[in-house]
């Protein structure tokens, strides 16, 4: 069999992320996706009888997703939670966790953040709000690692506990809504409404709220922190490519992330009050629409940033992957167990912070407060390949076919169930690709040709 | 006489790769036919054909004068074709009986008609199997469970297995690898009988002594073609590994005197159990020193891995001390180990020594990521992982398409020269290299021998554990055998001689009795 006839290898700049690679990863989900859609199709022409009914469902599915009034705004606010879970899920993956428990996490979450958001008052935002995602983050992160506390020391798997502290996290939530935290002014069963300066900011709502300076200083200090990140990644991305001008060692090259971010922390500082009092697109006070998607993004490069780019996430991969070669390298798996569930849980809690702050209409936690978006979001890591930006777009796709359904059992008399039907084929073909490829007749190829030649698994 | 087998022009491709181009194959009734090549010559490629695990994409198979056609291994079996692999296939958990009628097993007469519910005949298929044993001096207990048995008698009702379906070709992938030298002898002599009662073998095999010592003919592949086939009397085993690898190798390694330096490792009265909880090291007190080349021999299974683990912290120490330059680091982490300067080539490379599915990039960081330059803070920096990886790869003659390729597409002896690199680029005092060549092809053992001589001529007191005795012989400068647990004896590298080295294996001392000696 032929091998690379030389050892030395050329200097390759470092892979770019080419069009044709990303088609190449989005090929599965995308084939799963379709069959799921197609099958779901035949269920609904054999349920009801008439090729008709299937086109007015997914014409009803697509427009109450995105074109009825705020379909598309409904759809985001449903994606944000998605994705908060889903990178929750994909971090335990990565370090070779099984955390089924984001649903629960979500409800401690929930609570710790219904608390903190009326336990203090007078606070400004720019403390409230940070105290608050924080509460709800260790919250969740502690309920997490508690299984895995258990795991690391005695083995016990954490598909068992992290479900038994579901159903422990939903029956303690119940108590102490109704007890110790419970809003006796209220009719309803719920907690007491979150400060004001708590709550994650409606997007309609913003120009109101950047008439506060702390407030306005505090989006000035975000956005230079993401100017700093933004412009130090595409420095080092430079430098691996060789294009950085070698000794340019000038004060302001060194430092130049740095500056990028003073001034745009000064210029939005300044700037983008008057600038959103004088243009805000967005005037729907209706619309639910909330900064929470903006933080879930900021969550999906963090975890990116956190698993690729740090030597924690390296001990995590590696844990996750090949827990021996972990232990061999000097990595603690026992750490590293705790703190992968203590991540992911933390992930999770955030997505109940956002809805207790940013979507649910007492800005409270109900007693009756059911989500089922951490159970959706396991099969969106599964369909993104634990891939952050992928699971971005799954769960804008999930939250669409969540705010769909209901217009297309409305308008086309088709049970909405039919979205949990065609999101299980989906799961089942993600998880058992061959079968897609037995559909399709692909045949299993090696990942990269480049790399064909030396898979020696036939050879003699 | 029509030949036994004859296979012409057989062609296979994979994506990217000639398996085997046209290659012609003839095994003769009643002979022992050596098919010698590197891993991944397309041996077993030939022979998983013949078996019927893989379609040709072109050639002929005849099985005695009639053309066949193998598309699975039941047409194989049918054909009377039986293949060993190197791994075996048995369920431990059965008896031998179980295990070989697995697939087709016997019924008894009166429950046939039951279908699924019938009742297994083992008394009529332990007879047959008994029968067997007995004709082709094959020696297995039909009753016993095959967890208990050891790795040859495995290897032994595997071939029965094959027997038991009228097999008259055998194939033996790679039969010898997981035996001592005794055990091989005698697996030769079960070959020689069976050959004698009119059934023909195909030995596949890397080990160019073993061909001498039993085949009838020898035909090498390389790069998925036939080489050439030759007489035993008429090749040297220069000639043979010239033809295997297509260059000349130097068989015997060169290497200048050890200088011996302070004590690096010293280990007093070690106790290490094992995952039974079981006694595997049992008071081994060993010293190795800077510059010099401590080997321990041993049939694997002796308590080898379990003291590698327990000196790696790897495993926990259940008595005894061990000390590293000096400091106390008995139940040390594996990381502090590291750190004091050991390095660590493991036995498993798949399950200990790299990371699959990461890229050879990462593996090459995999003890060191986590220290400048190849972190700054919490970042891991990998534009100084890249140049690592450039260099590493060029220093270590590793073939990877590029340094982002994930080692598991590598072949074994690269993925291997991967941690070999990785180990040996660091700043260390200690190398304990476990079965550091196993299953590799000529090119890369000679390449990792080197360098680990190298490295011992560096400076570095080595522990070099290996099942193989050549290797053993070849580099140690001092070579200790290991014997249930113990250290039977240390002998000089240059006093050695195999027969004594394979007696101590064995567990016979030359004081039959005081099987406690002191290193």
């Amino acid at each position: 069999m032929s091998s690379p006839s030389s050892a030395t290898l050329r200097r390759a700049p470092a892979p770019r992320i080419t069009l044709l690679r990303v088609l190449d990863l989005l090929r599965m989900p995308a084939l799963a996706l379709f069959t799921a859609f197609a099958i779901g199709a035949i269920l609904i022409w054999i349920t009801s009888g008439s090729l008709q009914t299937v086109f007015e469902a997914y014409a009803g599915l697509i427009r109450g997703a995105f074109f009825k009034q705020r379909g598309l705004s409904e759809t985001l606010v449903a994606s944000v939670p998605y994705i908060f879970l889903s990178l929750a899920v994909a971090v335990g993956f990565k370090a070779g966790l099984f955390n089924i428990g984001v649903e629960g996490q979500f409800y401690i979450g929930a609570i710790c953040a219904a608390w903190a958001g009326q336990a203090f008052h007078n606070l400004p935002a720019i403390v409230h709000l940070p105290l608050t995602v924080l509460a709800g983050m260790l919250g969740g992160a502690i309920w997490a690692a508690i299984p895995g506390f258990l795991k690391a020391r005695t083995g016990a798997h954490e598909v068992i506990n992290t479900i038994m502290m579901n159903y422990i996290a939903f029956r303690l939530v119940e108590y102490v809504v109704s007890g110790p935290l419970r809003d006796r002014l209220a009719t309803a069963v719920q907690t007491a409404r979150v400060a004001p300066e708590a709550e994650l900011w409606s997007l309609w709502a913003v120009p109101e709220r950047m008439r506060d300076p702390l407030n306005a200083l505090g989006v000035a200090l975000l956005l230079a922190l993401i100017t700093w990140f933004v412009a130090r990644s595409l420095k080092k991305g430079a430098a691996r490519r060789g294009e950085a001008q070698p000794g340019s060692t000038s004060f302001v090259s060194r430092h130049s992330p740095l500056i990028a971010a003073v001034v745009v922390g000064i210029l939005s500082f300044v700037g983008l009050p008057p600038l959103t009092r004088l243009w805000w697109p967005f005037t729907d006070q209706y619309d639910r629409m909330h900064v929470g998607l903006i933080l879930a993004l900021l969550a999906a490069v963090a975890v990116w940033w956190l698993l690729w780019k740090t030597t924690t996430g390296f001990e995590l991969r590696t844990s996750g992957a090949n827990p021996n070669a972990a232990r061999y390298s000097g990595i603690s798996i026992t750490r590293n167990i705790v703190l992968a569930m203590a991540i992911s849980g933390g992930l999770a809690g955030i997505a109940g912070v956002v809805e207790i702050l940013g979507v649910s209409i007492c800005r409270c936690l109900p007693l009756f407060f059911s989500s089922g978006y951490g159970f959706d979001s396991i099969a969106i890591a599964l369909l993104a390949n634990n891939n952050p930006f992928g699971i971005v777009a799954g769960s804008f796709l999930w939250g669409a076919m969540r705010n769909g359904a209901d217009l297309m059992e409305l308008t086309s008399g088709v049970s909405k169930y039919i979205i949990s039907v065609i999101q299980a084929l989906v799961l089942l073909f993600v998880a058992a690709p061959s079968v897609v490829r037995w559909i399709y007749r692909m045949k299993e190829v090696p990942r990269t040709e480049a790399e064909a030649p030396l898979a020696r698994g036939w050879g003699g | 006489m029509t030949p036994a087998l004859q296979a012409s022009g057989i062609t296979k491709r994979f994506p990217g790769v000639l398996a085997n181009d046209h290659v012609n194959f003839t095994l003769e009734k009643g002979e022992i036919h050596a098919l010698l090549g590197e891993n991944g010559a397309g041996k077993s490629t030939l022979m998983n054909i013949l078996y019927g695990l893989y379609g040709p994409d072109e050639g002929e198979i005849v099985i005695n004068g009639q053309t066949a056609q193998i598309t699975t291994p039941h047409d194989a079996i049918a054909q009377g074709i039986g293949m060993v692999h190197q791994h075996f296939m048995l369920v431990p958990p059965l008896t031998v009986t179980e295990n070989i009628m697995l697939g087709q097993e016997s019924l008894t007469s009166a429950t046939r008609a039951l279908g699924g519910l019938a009742v297994l005949d083992r008394r009529g298929a332990g007879a047959r199997i008994s029968a067997l044993s007995q004709q082709y001096g094959l020696a297995v207990e039909p009753e016993a469970y095959v967890r208990d048995l050891t790795v040859g008698e495995q290897q032994r009702v595997e071939i029965v297995k094959a027997l038991y379906r009228a097999a008259d070709i055998l194939i033996l992938d790679e039969p010898t690898a997981v035996l001592t030298p005794q055990e091989a002898d005698e697996l030769f002599v079960i070959m020689r009988r069976l050959v004698a009662q009119g059934k023909s073998i195909v030995f596949i095999t890397h080990k160019l002594r073993e061909v001498f010592a039993v085949a009838d003919t020898i035909s090498v592949m390389r790069s998925g073609q036939m080489v050439g086939s030759v007489k035993p009397g008429e090749a040297t085993q220069e000639v043979l590994a010239e033809m295997m690898v297509g260059r000349k190798v130097i068989l015997q390694l060169d290497k200048a005197e050890a200088h011996p330096g302070e004590p690096i490792l010293q280990v007093e009265n070690l106790q290490v159990l094992d995952d039974r909880r079981q006694l595997a090291v049992d008071g081994v007190s060993l010293e190795v020193r800077a510059g010099e080349i401590l080997g321990i021999a041993g049939v694997q299974g002796n308590g080898q891995t379990e003291l590698a683990e327990g000196l790696t912290g790897l495993r926990r120490v259940a008595g005894g001390h061990v000390m590293l330059l000096g400091q106390d680091t008995t139940n040390a982490t594996p990381r502090k180990l590291i750190e004091v300067g050991t390095a660590h080539v493991p036995e498993d490379r798949h399950k200990h020594g790299l990371v699959l599915s990461f890229p050879v990039r990462d593996n090459l960081v995999l003890c060191t990521y986590y220290e400048p330059p190849y972190a700054q803070g919490v970042e891991l920096d990998f534009a100084a992982i890249e140049e690592q990886a450039y260099r590493l790869v060029e220093m270590f003659d590793i073939r990877t398409p590029a340094i982002e390729t994930n080692v598991g597409s590598l072949s074994g002896g690269n993925q291997q020269k991967v941690i070999v690199a990785r180990e040996l680029s660091r700043p260390i005092r200690l190398l304990i290299a476990n079965q550091p060549t196993r299953g590799l092809d000529v090119g890369s053992i000679e390449f990792i021998h080197r360098q680990i001589v190298e490295a011992r001529d560096r400076g570095t007191a080595v522990l070099l554990i290996s099942a193989e005795l050549d290797e053993i012989m070849s580099l140690s400068d001092r070579i200790a055998v290991m014997y249930k647990g113990k250290i039977l004896d240390v002998l000089d590298a240059s006093a050695a001689v195999r027969e004594q080295l394979g007696l101590l294996m064995a567990g016979v001392t030359p004081a039959a009795g005081t099987e406690d000696a002191h290193v």
